[in-house]
């Protein structure tokens, strides 16, 4: 059996470039909007989580810009933008 | 007033992997060294306040020539180049001998400006030896040049101290990564970079043969790391972790 | 002022790069402007990119295109909870030349399509992304990138499934996740002689894998491997829709982990290395829910018009942006003879598009995803041809069962009313 890495380890393959800003941002006062609880299911990067607060977090390092959280959760919860030309994750193979 | 940018291609190191401890440089893009981008934005900001030229000088493979239209692009008004497709992996005394020997058909240039050290081998051993082989006055670790007629006052920053210093033009520097932020040029800025004036030389031209290498690398192996992969939620846990380990807090 | 171009376009993946190659063939000024650090930074596939629709829109590229390797043996694969039932083709028409298909890596692909691209004469600036389209009188002249304003007579919009420029310039179909499915997969590397061992292949021949059913715990979607020249594609498509109800409520990445800890997988891949992890949306939601394909001073090809497809669990998505690109550019080139740049001009784009492979495989395939939604495909018809395979297998103890009434058994009347229901709608695809 190829040897289970954990999700944080296969992101870590991955070359990221960082951007000035967070090109994915949840709208202030929606973090316990249900809507957003999908993210948590539907990101293949595991970006989403919820706090004990029942808000769900973001965290926007390792993301692979697929999109899937803005198919699933909407606009309307979510502030989405490609990052800036340069910066992000670059796929070495694809 | 005419600065020379001296800058270096090599490849970009976020995209370098590492297998059987060895790096992958297979189909890695190429492009400048970072701290050559702070010389020459250095140049470029002084041209942009003062008026003046900026000449990028580079020696490496056939990709130079695309290569430098970063540099270009960036605000360097043309391009001395030196190609040989022996160069990249040349080692600094070779590749110090051709750029002071292309320095050599460059006429007028006040200053000469380096990154402190390359961005792949860090050797900063090259700003130097050109110094010393056209015979000007050479300051390293620069954290900021400030430049008159005839003069340059540099500001070189050690670990716990700083010294300023004036010496007369041509002169060379090499800058610190701190000296500045470059720039990131427009695509209007990238379009009009192919069509700056480049000069381009092969080691015939300088009458120059590559030497066999006086320092040769017998390895170069990433150093083996088991990464602990440790998951940690907060920065308390993190502080709690270093300290147990006693990496912080002794 | 800078000049103007004759056209943009937004994005070099391969329906933005086959644009601008065939623009720049013709000697059309033409500006590629790509986000990534180089094209094919951002971009996703499964892997698998059939020729034979495109190779005669660009005859000289595919002698030295990077391929990785032509697909000599076809697999699909039933998984059930525990059993899994197998069906493996070879046909010795796969192994004759030209191929017909073949495995690829987008990051390798792109790059060099591009420089093919340039080479023609195309300019290709990465690192910059579009962020706003420019208009005048409701027409569309040009795009605004970094601050920068760049004009050209037509734009053409070929920015993946999220097209943010054919949403900003109205073409753009409202989002609903039926319509999308999220790939995500990993690279795994092998020596190439261990996947041929593995495959049973030989030199260049290649390997794809199909695997629906436990695969995507019965929701909308597969596990699909393809073998590239020196490493695995081994990843999972799902539907958005089902992945993000909660009956089963599972998390992505759960489901790459427990594929490839199957059996059928763990020895394919076995002593293997992982060196890349991607994901990517894919629009699947088939002809009804393309996006409109031209506007005033305006295209919209490849993904970015919504041209993919999800036939089962194989995808398409790669000939179309391909292809669209082509028609793209070739509906550029009419409009520039007549200096005409209008909606009405490039309404040229979708009559070529109706009359070629393109639309015709789209309207073909009309029905495909509304009688692919049907869960028993995921879940209820693995799990009984395991089941009916285990029963045809085993040799118990006391003496076995004859063969007819074990099938039988499965096939109660009930059963076999809806499996007619299931086939005579998989009869409309
Ligand atoms: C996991 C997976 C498996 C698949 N399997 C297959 C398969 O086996 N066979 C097949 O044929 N298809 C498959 N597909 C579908 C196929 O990959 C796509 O249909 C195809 O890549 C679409 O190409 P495109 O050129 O339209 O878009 P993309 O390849 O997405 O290119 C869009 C480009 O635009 C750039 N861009 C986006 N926005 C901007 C902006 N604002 N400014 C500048 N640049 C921008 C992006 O960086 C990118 O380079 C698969 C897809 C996935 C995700
Ligand atoms: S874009 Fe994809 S990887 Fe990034 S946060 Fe959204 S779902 Fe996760």
């Amino acid at each position: 059996m190829s040897e289970a890495i954990g999700l944080k380890a296969k992101l870590g393959l991955d070359v990221f470039k960082h951007d000035k800003e967070a090109h994915i941002k949840i709208k202030d006062g929606m973090q316990k909007d249900p809507r957003l609880k999908r993210a948590i299911l539907v990101c293949p990067a595991g970006l989403y989580s919820e706090n004990e607060q029942g808000e769900v977090e973001l965290t926007i390092d390792g993301c692979l810009e697929c999109g899937t959280c803005l198919i699933a959760c909407g606009t309307e919860v979510l502030e989405w933008h490609y990052p800036s030309g340069g910066t992000g994750v670059q796929f070495r193979f694809g | 007033m005419n600065i020379v940018v001296a800058m270096k291609q090599i490849p970009d190191l976020q995209q370098i992997r590492i297998r059987n401890r060895e790096p992958v440089l297979d189909a890695v893009p190429l492009t400048l060294g970072n701290i050559d981008k702070n010389a020459l934005e250095a140049a470029v900001a002084f041209k942009e306040s003062h008026g003046g030229k900026v000449t990028v000088l580079s020696a490496g493979s056939e990709d130079l020539e695309d290569t430098i239209k970063e540099a270009l692009a960036a605000g360097a008004d043309e391009a001395f180049l030196v190609l040989d497709d022996e160069l990249d992996g040349a080692d600094s005394e070779a590749i110090a001998g051709i750029l002071g020997a292309a320095l050599n058909r460059i006429e007028d240039k006040d200053l000469i400006i380096f990154g402190e050290g390359s961005g792949d081998n860090y050797s900063g051993q090259v700003g130097p030896r050109v110094a010393e082989i056209l015979g000007i006055p050479l300051v390293t670790y620069a954290s900021s040049i400030e430049i008159n007629d005839k003069t340059a006052k540099v500001v070189r920053s050690l670990e716990d101290c700083e010294e300023i210093i004036e010496l007369t033009l041509p002169a060379a520097v090499s800058v610190l990564a701190g000296i500045n932020e470059p720039r990131i040029p427009s695509v209007t800025q990238i379009l009009k970079a192919g069509k700056k004036p480049k000069e381009i030389l092969e080691m015939d031209d300088l009458g120059l043969a590559l030497a066999e290498k006086q320092v040769i690398t017998l390895s170069n192996l990433a150093p083996e790391s088991e990464r602990k992969q440790i998951l940690l939620k907060s920065a308390d846990e993190l502080v709690k972790a270093l300290s147990s380990q006693s990496l912080i807090g002794r | 002022m800078m000049e103007k171009f004759d056209a943009i376009v937004v994005g070099a993946g391969l329906a933005g790069l086959a644009s601008a190659y065939t623009l720049a063939n013709e000697g059309m000024e033409v500006l590629v402007l790509e986000r990534g650090d180089y094209p094919g930074a951002k971009n996703v596939t499964g892997g698998r990119l059939y020729v034979n629709p495109v190779r005669e829109l660009f005859p000289d590229i595919w002698k030295k295109a990077p391929l990785e390797r032509f697909i000599a043996s076809e697999g699909v694969c039933m998984m059930a909870g525990e059993r899994s039932v197998s069906i493996n083709y070879a046909g010795n028409e796969l192994l004759e030349e030209p191929y017909q298909s073949f495995s690829i890596l987008r990051a390798r692909f792109d790059r060099w399509l591009a420089k093919q691209a340039e080479r023609k004469g195309a300019m290709l600036v990465d690192k910059s992304r579009v962020d706003d389209l420019i208009f005048e009188d409701g027409k569309v002249i040009g795009v605004r990138a970094a601050g920068d304003e760049l004009h050209a007579n037509v734009v053409i919009a070929c920015d993946g499934v999220l097209s943010f420029i054919a949403e900003k310039a109205g073409l753009r179909r409202k989002v609903e996740a039926p319509n999308y499915a999220v790939g995500y997969k990993e690279i795994i590397e092998l020596d190439p002689s261990q996947i041929e061992d593995r495959f049973g292949l030989e030199g260049n021949e290649g390997s794809a894998r199909m695997y629906m059913g436990e695969v995507t715990k019965g929701k909308f979607g597969g596990g699909f491997l393809y073998t590239n020249k020196s490493s695995i594609s081994l990843g999972i498509v799902i539907g958005i829709k089902d992945l993000m109800e909660e009956k089963p409520s599972i998390e992505a990445p759960v489901l790459l982990d427990e594929f490839k800890q199957r059996r059928e997988i763990a020895g394919l891949i076995k002593g293997g290395e992982t060196v890349e992890y991607s994901a990517h949306v894919i629009p699947e939601g088939g002809y009804k829910a393309l996006n409109k394909l031209y506007g005033d001073g305006i295209l919209v090809a490849g993904d970015a018009a919504g041209l993919a497809m999800n036939i089962g669990v194989t995808v398409r998505g790669m000939e179309y942006a391909l292809a669209s690109g082509y028609y793209a550019a070739q509906t550029v080139l009419q409009a520039k003879e007549k200096e005409d740049f209008s909606a009405a001009a490039l309404s040229h784009y979708q009559t070529q598009m109706e009359s070629s492979f393109i639309l015709q495989d789209f309207k073909n395939f009309q029905e495909a995803p509304q009688v692919l939604e049907n869960p028993r495909f995921f879940n209820h018809y693995p799990e009984m041809l395991g089941n009916i395979m285990k029963d045809i297998y085993e040799v118990p103890a006391g003496s076995k069962n004859r063969l007819y009434p074990t099938i039988k058994q499965y096939m109660a009347f009930s059963e076999l009313w809806a499996m007619l229901g299931d086939m005579r709608k998989v009869m409309k695809i």
